[in-house]
């Protein structure tokens, strides 16, 4: 086939996908209300705290006078979940509202999907018994585009979402990347595998003093040795207590949150089987005993001695758990920003995300997003993967998370930019970062943007900008 | 000439497990049960003890053994080789280490599971040999990438640094001196070749904050003090 031929099937081919562009569907009505269960999933998955989100009392009392829904959760309302029942299938067989577009791609190939950008607006929080409706439209049907992940076309849906009285509530813009699997380079392809082939790391040899300790990472905790008859505490373990003379030495669990109490950065020599240059600190925990470790997701310049930091036990190959350590997630803040009391220039305290497998399959649940490559490690294999990677409402959910817990419980979220980039898989470590672009005066109201990235060892997984209206200092 | 030092010093106390086919214990517990039970027989407390002399096989780091034990300050360690057949050189060297005044009261230990763990023939017919108390203290290092003397030594290093606001330029004094009587000496490697403190802040990192000329080069060759 001849150039001019090729171009006018790829012609032919991208009209027959762009058909669709500005045709808004009918009306749907999302499966459920607004209810709490689901909220306290999509809350536990993305460890969101704020108590406006759960806890009636409080958000009695806050700006919202009642239980909210997290905004970023907008989508996850309408998602038709696991599979489509019966009453949700249309007479071909397909879901209802299932984008003819998809189909379309599928069959040309572009097997492989990945969202890549999610805008929300929203016009106000949503509250339990809220019963969302929506319409949806495609915006935007892009030409063949070479990405990093593959060969593919980008398309951006609009989709409105109306209360139970039509009342507009918000709206999202959603562009996904069908491409075709296998076509593209690093990080989504299988070669990535290489950057995530385990590194046995050395072996610590176990002893019968020491089983408990290495068992307890197995199991996830951190357990430091107790003298039973003196209560001393002791890192490495003992086999007798020097104090008091006794044989009898228990443990306790290590709440996992400590500090640096001195670090190094090794250079040299290296080893196939680490990342250099490596950061090796000593923590002091809480409980008061230290312990060798590495900090991950922190570069060495940023690293100090006092870093508050938190355990992350990791397996650094299929039969090795270490106890690792990430920078202390910041703490949530009780009392709510005023807008008077921040400018731009401003930077959040940087924030780590440990990205577990428990992490990504439980955001993709709690948000309703049951795409195999989201929880099913040998099928995202199959797919030009070389792991399950994070849904991109969890990513969502942890920024807004991430600016809400900075800002405080009665700031309201009036909008969220997203672009995804490398993906978060498992064993990695996502460091937010932030800064406040701009604070304004719009009406009387107090507008923030801030600006946020999560990055991980492949550079950005997340970035993008968040408006957020704080509450203003009341005068006298 | 020789010195007599019978009847100068005295075995104090004695202590020792029970025998048997299969301790259930690690090898360290054994030398901290035996060495326990001998201090308490002698009327000590641990505190006291400022020595220390084992056989050269033992497994027992005397870092171990006086950790568990709660000994403060060492004085005096060594190691005799062989084992059963020179269990005289062990109190020997110990009884001069006390009547020369280099500690007041050490401790001889040997522990292991020799039955249990390390029977002979063990080593070739794949038998459970046990964990070596080193090899476990290693385990606390190891697996983190902490492989090296310099990268155990530069975690000090840093703490020493943030407490008592030493610098790198401290450290390079050290290092300049000492290549400064290097270069005095035809059989050293750096003869001839001493070192400026500008060369030793700009040479490489092995293991921040120590530079490479913070470390000594690895070197073969044999000395011998006379």
């Amino acid at each position: 086939m001849s150039d001019p031929e090729k171009n006018a099937d790829a012609g032919a081919f991208l009209d027959s996908l762009r058909e669709g562009v500005g045709i808004t569907s009918a009306i749907r009505i999302t499966p459920d209300d607004v209810n709490q269960p689901m909220i306290r999933h999509w809350c536990d998955a993305m460890t969101d705290h704020n108590p406006v989100y759960t806890q009636p009392e409080i958000a009695a009392k806050s700006v919202h006078g009642g239980i909210v829904a997290p905004p970023s959760m907008l989508d996850s309302w309408f998602m038709i979940g696991l599979a489509p029942r019966p009453e949700q299938l249309s007479d071909e067989g397909k879901a209802v509202g299932m984008l003819p577009i998809i189909t379309k791609l599928d069959t040309a190939g572009f097997t492989s999907v990945v969202a890549t950008n999610s805008t929300h607006e929203y016009d106000r929080y949503l509250k339990l018994g809220d019963r969302l409706q929506f319409h949806q439209s495609i915006t935007n049907v892009s030409a063949e585009k070479k990405t990093a992940l593959g060969v593919g076309h980008f398309f951006t849906t609009r989709t409105e979402f109306m209360d139970q009285d039509g009342e507009s509530v918000g709206r999202m813009d959603f562009t996904i990347l069908k491409f075709k699997p296998g076509t593209g380079s690093i990080p989504m392809t299988a070669d990535a595998g290489a950057a995530f082939a385990p590194k046995q790391r050395p072996r610590p040899e176990i002893s019968r003093d020491t089983r408990f300790f290495w068992d307890g990472i197995d199991l996830g905790e951190l357990r430091i040795q107790k003298c039973d008859d003196c209560d001393s505490l002791y890192h490495p373990p003992m086999v007798r207590c020097p104090k008091c003379g006794a044989y009898d030495l228990g443990y306790v669990v290590s709440k996992g949150r400590g500090k640096v109490y001195s670090f190094v950065e090794v250079h040299h020599p290296q080893f196939p089987i680490f990342d250099y240059p490596l950061l090796a600190v000593l923590v002091e925990l809480d409980e008061g005993t230290r312990i060798l470790s590495n900090l991950l997701g922190v570069s060495a310049d940023e690293v100090e001695i006092g870093m508050p930091v938190e355990l992350a036990i990791r397996a650094t190959d299929p039969e090795l758990n270490l106890p690792l350590f990430i920078r202390a997630r910041p703490a949530r803040r009780e009392t709510t920003l005023l807008f008077e009391d921040v400018s731009a220039g401003a930077i959040l305290a940087p924030c780590p995300v440990s990205i577990t497998p428990t992490l990504i399959v439980g955001g993709a649940v709690a948000s309703r997003d049951f795409q195999d490559v989201h929880h099913d490690v040998e099928l995202a294999k199959k797919r030009g993967s070389p792991n399950i990677f994070m849904n991109i409402m969890t990513s969502g959910g942890l920024t807004s998370r991430y600016v809400s817990d900075w800002a405080g419980p009665d700031a309201l979220l009036r909008n969220m930019k997203i672009r995804l980039g490398a993906p978060n898989y498992p064993g990695d470590t996502m460091t937010f970062s932030g800064l406040v672009n701009s604070a304004e005066l719009r009406e009387g109201k107090g507008i923030i943007e801030v600006g946020i990235r999560g990055s991980n060892r492949f550079g950005d997984h997340v970035s993008g900008t968040l408006e957020l209206e704080l509450p203003r200092r009341q005068e006298n | 000439m020789t010195m007599s030092f019978a009847g100068k010093t005295a075995v104090v106390g004695i202590g020792a497990t029970e025998f048997s086919k299969d301790s259930g214990r690690s090898t360290l517990r054994l030398a901290i049960e035996c060495c326990d039970a001998a201090i308490r027989d002698a009327g000590l407390s641990p505190d006291q003890i400022d020595g220390m002399v084992s056989f050269t096989v033992d497994v027992n780091d005397e870092i171990d053994v006086a950790r568990n034990l709660g000994i403060k300050e060492l004085r005096h360690f060594s190691r005799i080789h062989h084992s059963g057949g020179a269990a005289c050189g062990t109190i020997h060297q110990a009884a001069m280490a006390v009547h020369s005044g280099a500690c007041n009261y050490a401790l001889v230990y040997r522990a292991f599971n020799e039955r249990s763990e390390t029977r002979f023939g063990a080593g070739v017919t794949g038998g459970s040999g046990g964990a070596s108390p080193v090899m476990v203290e290693f385990g606390w290092s190891l697996p983190f990438g902490m492989l090296t003397p310099a990268s155990w030594v530069a975690m000090f290093a840093t703490r020493y640094m943030h407490q008592y606001g030493v610098t790198s330029e401290d450290f390079g004094r050290i290092s300049v001196a000492d290549r400064k009587h290097a270069a005095t000496n035809p059989k050293a490697f750096f003869y001839q070749r001493p070192i400026t403190l500008e060369e030793h802040q700009a040479s490489r990192w092995v293991v921040k904050p120590l530079h490479l000329l913070d470390c000594c080069q690895e070197s073969d060759g044999g000395r011998r003090w006379s």
